[in-house]
């Protein structure tokens, strides 16, 4: 079934200088949809790489956090908090590696300065699995309840994009223009179909 | 023969129970083992099927898991995820290998196979199993059957992940021969799969012998069923018939892969008919071990019953001594015991018997006929070894008197005694017999005719002593004759008759004992042949009438004649009553003779009343007379036809003959008084009547026996005693009272003086033809003139 994408923009004038964005991500029946990532990526300019750093850790033989939103050009480091050695790896195209077998921290964060979303797993542990959304983009949120808010976006056009796990067509992307503090709220909704989800995850779902 | 067929018959029944028992019970086992054989082949065709299911089931959970492992390797995700095609085709190759897999397919997530081991010949084409696909879409793995290139295969599909799916990874393995031996293995079933394709040729895969298969690729074509369904039915092939069940999995495709489950029907019966042969052959040694046991039971139950049969049979012939000997305590035993008390109660009656047949009731000593046959035995014996034999017959002396007088009890006691006294007299090889009546038989063995005496004599010793029966004692006499063998005769009948004669001539001499004398046998034939003549002779008139007078003593003048009988033979010259009246009465003849002198003893007294005579006429009637009732009418009819007063006619009756039959003597005795005629009681003195009894007799006169009379004479005072008292015992009766037997004038006078009314003997006259007695009337100095 082809995803249906619903616009649902209202727009209200806002006192402050930045406009900011509220994305809704339901599902056909109107439930929230967990762990969306929301993000607006500027139409038309290319903005600086990101000099950041972020963190997914390992934990009691979990990613954490499961699904980690990045603008391109920032650095992950990947400590492992539990006392067993993890083999993470991605065979993912926007960024493969593995760092085979170890503890603590690795001397070096890993960069990705290509967008795509990269599926990170352990090599020892099948059920372990997370997700680094790499945008291209700073203005990115993940939702809470299905709900985000895109803030302090500085007036022009941006194509607003929701990314979820397991997502098998991407809901369609809309493209809008804010202006000053303008306070736009938009909604999508996500298609039936997800991908298969691993048999491993039956025993160890999200986070 | 009974007995053999009743043991026929009962081996014949017991043997048919048995076998009526063993075929009913082999055919219900036959039955039941075919019921159970087939159903037991459905049974195991039925759980064949689950187990082919299920071996396939496993087979691709197995699959699976194997498929699932390899997807997990890391290398080989490292592989995938390298994008290069020829690394990908390389890496499903090895994975081909490493899990034994017929082939390999590397499906993107859009369906699209990416690579496969196949030479490429998927690739860049949807994935051709869709359905297949949705599954492992749906579930995260996917497994079923398919026909691929004309065979059926199971094809799995797991996802290849990243750790999230990246692709599909999909195995097919044929479903081949191993698979079909191993259901073969836990089934015991013979296998067949093929996927019918439409167009295609179907590929057989099964583990029946190379032509069963050729047979049933020739019948399988459309061959089929609905997936889930079963069809059970029985197909022959080349070599053997089948239980056969047809199951039809599902595919993936549409397409139908049969498969057949067969049993052998000749293999599955195998093992029954095996049991079947060793129970049959147990049942043949059961029936072979019982017809002998029932042969040994027939026999023992017949047995005893052919012992008992030949018992009876011995019994039958007489053998009264052998048993019959059965061991048994049962039925049969008590009745062998039966038939031995039958046999001894048989063998005691038949001893009873033959003792009664042979011996005398009344003395128990033998009888005549047994006395013949020991005669008889042991004249045989003499003839070859002698020495002679001797018999004595004999009888007792006025024996009928005797019970006549005394009663028939006593004289049977008598007849006891005599006989038991004379067993005491001889040795225990003689025989005492008694032959009948008062006649009794010895027989014994002589050396010679003194002997014979002196042994007559010792039997004659019995009668030595006055025989004491209860109250009365009484002296007995016998008369002995004895008969010799070889001397006398060759032969028992001829022995005893002549021992007979000379008994008779013993009695008749009135000697005790008597043998017999040669030639004697004629007197007893001129006996017999008087006996035929007598009838003859009154018809002819051979017989006379001589009459003796009867004097009154007082008067001395004849008053009575008595009439007696001669008979004038022709060849035996005159013979006198007591020749031929014995005869006479022992032939019956004696009513003839006694008519025929009344008759002619009327006639000459009314001849002589015609000439002046006037005489009383004495007639003697025998014993035997007192029985004819019709005698008084006749004497009545007589006397009137000759114009006799009746009382001209005397009737001398003997005491004994009187006291034969009191009651009826008495009787036609009163009915001839009745009609007038006289009565006179004759040879009194030797008969034993009572007093009592003389008195009720009406008769007119008492005849003193001449035994008394005959030597009377004063010095004789014992006959003189009796004489006199016998005169006034008449006399004190009323009765005249007459004395025959007077020979001599001494007697006379003594008569004359005691008082006696008449007298009679030759001292007068003796008998005399009647014209000699009319002279004797005209001249005698007794004479009526």
């Amino acid at each position: 079934m082809r995803p249906f994408v619903a616009l649902a923009a209202a727009l209200v004038s806002l006192p402050l200088a930045a406009a900011s964005i509220s994305v809704r991500v339901q599902d056909a029946r109107g439930g929230a949809v967990r762990e969306a990532v929301v993000y607006a990526v500027p139409e038309g300019r290319q903005l600086p790489l990101a000099k950041k750093t972020a963190v997914m850790d390992q934990k009691n033989r979990m990613f954490i956090p499961h699904v980690l939103p990045i603008q391109t050009g920032t650095s992950v480091r990947f400590p492992n908090s539990d006392d067993i050695r993890h083999h993470v790896y991605s065979f993912s195209p926007a960024k493969q590696f593995q760092l085979p077998l170890y503890k603590g921290t690795p001397a070096n964060p890993l960069v990705f300065p290509k967008a795509g979303v990269v599926t990170l797993g352990c090599n020892i542990h099948d059920q372990m699995n997370a997700f680094i959304v790499v945008v291209d983009t700073p203005y990115f949120e993940k939702a809470a309840d299905g709900k985000a808010t895109l803030s302090g976006l500085d007036a022009g056009r941006y194509t607003v994009r929701v990314w979820y796990p397991d997502m098998r067509d991407e809901p369609q992307p809309q493209s809008i223009s804010v202006s000053g503090d303008e306070r736009v709220t938009m909604s999508f909704v996500a298609g039936r179909g997800t991908l298969p989800a691993p048999a491993a995850d039956h025993a160890h779902g999200h986070p | 023969m009974a007995i053999r067929s009743f043991q026929a018959r009962l081996l014949y029944l017991l043997i048919a129970v048995l076998v009526l028992l063993e075929a009913g019970t082999l055919i219900s086992l036959h039955v039941a083992g075919q019921r159970t054989l087939r159903r037991s082949i459905a049974d195991e065709l039925h759980v064949g099927g689950r187990i082919l299911d299920r071996i396939l089931d496993t087979r691709a959970r197995q699959l699976s898991d194997f498929l699932r492992v390899l997807a997990l390797d890391f290398a080989f995700r490292e592989a995938i995820a390298s994008g290069d095609l020829p690394t990908i085709t390389s890496a499903l190759t090895n994975s081909r290998t490493r899990i034994d897999a017929d082939a390999v397919v590397l499906i993107g997530l859009d369906r699209n196979v990416t690579a496969d081991t196949l030479g490429g010949r998927l690739v860049g084409r949807s994935f051709p199993w869709a359905s297949l696909m949705n599954v492992a879409e749906e579930r995260g793995e996917g497994t079923g059957t398919v026909s691929f290139q004309g065979r059926p295969y199971q094809f799995v599909i797991v996802p290849v992940l990243g750790p999230r799916p990246i692709a599909w990874v999909c195995a097919g393995f044929e479903i081949d021969d191993r698979v079909l031996a191993d259901v073969r293995h836990l089934t015991s079933l013979e296998v067949s799969i093929w996927s019918t394709t439409a167009g295609g040729i179907p590929q057989l895969m099964s583990t029946l012998p190379p032509e069963e298969r050729g047979d049933l690729v020739a019948s399988m074509s459309g061959m089929t069923t609905r997936p889930g369904r079963s069809v059970e039915t029985t197909m022959p092939l080349a070599n053997a018939t089948y239980a056969t069940l047809l199951q039809t999995l599902r595919t993936a495709d549409g397409t139908n892969v049969n498969t057949l489950l067969q049993r052998s029907l000749e293999e599955a019966r195998k093992p029954f008919a095996t049991l079947e042969l060793q129970i049959f052959a147990l049942s043949a040694l059961l029936l072979l071990i019982a017809v002998a046991a029932a042969v040994t039971f027939s026999r023992t139950v017949t047995r005893p019953l052919r012992v008992l049969g030949e018992g009876a049979g011995r019994i039958e012939r007489g053998d009264y001594v052998t048993p019959i000997v059965v061991k048994q305590q049962d039925e049969i035993g008590q009745l062998a015991t039966a038939f031995n008390q039958m046999q001894s109660g048989i063998a005691a009656r038949e001893e009873q018997i033959r003792f009664q047949a042979s011996h005398d009731a009344l003395t128990g000593l033998p009888n005549r006929s047994l006395f013949i046959d020991r005669l008889s035995q042991s004249i045989a014996s003499a003839k070859r070894y002698g020495p002679a034999v001797g018999m004595i017959m004999m009888d007792v002396d006025r024996f009928k008197d005797i019970n006549d007088t005394l009663g028939h009890h006593f004289g049977d006691q008598l007849l006891i005694e005599i006989g038991r006294r004379l067993q005491q007299t001889i040795r225990a090889s003689d025989t005492v017999a008694r032959l009948g009546g008062d006649e009794f038989a010895v027989k014994f063995t002589a050396d010679d005719a003194a002997h014979a005496g002196h042994v007559a004599h010792r039997v004659s010793t019995a009668f030595d002593a006055p025989f004491v029966l209860g109250d009365v004692s009484i002296d007995v006499n016998a008369s002995l004759g004895i008969a010799l063998f070889p001397d006398h005769a060759d032969d028992a009948d001829t022995l005893m008759k002549r021992a007979d004669i000379a008994m008779y001539d013993a009695k008749k001499n009135h000697s005790e004992i008597a043998i017999y004398e040669p030639g004697r046998d004629e007197h007893s034939v001129r006996r017999l042949s008087l006996m035929m003549e007598l009838r003859q002779a009154i018809a002819r008139d051979e017989l006379e009438l001589y009459f003796q007078p009867k004097i009154d003593v007082a008067t001395e003048r004849v008053v009575h004649a008595e009439a007696l009988v001669r008979w004038n033979h022709a060849r035996h010259g005159v013979m006198r009553p007591d020749e031929f009246i014995p005869l006479a009465e022992q032939s019956g003849k004696i009513s003839l003779v006694t008519k025929w002198v009344i008759r002619n003893a009327i006639q000459q007294c009314a001849a002589w009343q015609r000439d002046g005579i006037d005489l009383t006429i004495a007639v003697n009637l025998s014993a035997l007379d007192l029985f004819d009732s019709e005698l008084p009418t006749f004497i009545s009819g007589l006397l009137s036809d000759a114009g006799l007063p009746p009382g001209k006619l005397m009737l001398e009756i003997t005491e004994s003959a009187i006291m034969k039959d009191a009651a009826y003597a008495q009787r036609i005795l009163a009915e001839m008084k009745r009609r007038g005629i006289c009565l006179a009681i004759d040879d009194f003195g030797t008969g034993y009547s009572s007093l009592a009894h003389l008195k009720r007799l009406p008769v007119d006169e008492l005849k003193i026996d001449k035994s008394f009379v005959l030597n009377l004479s004063e010095s004789a005072t014992d006959d003189l005693v009796i004489v006199r008292s016998t005169i006034e015992l008449g006399h004190n009766m009323g009765l005249v009272v007459i004395a025959e037997g007077v020979e001599t004038s001494e007697s006379w006078a003594i008569l004359k003086r005691l008082g006696c009314d008449m007298a009679q003997g030759y001292y007068m006259s003796p008998p005399l033809p009647a014209a000699k007695f009319g002279e004797w009337l005209a001249n005698s100095r007794w004479g009526t003139a």
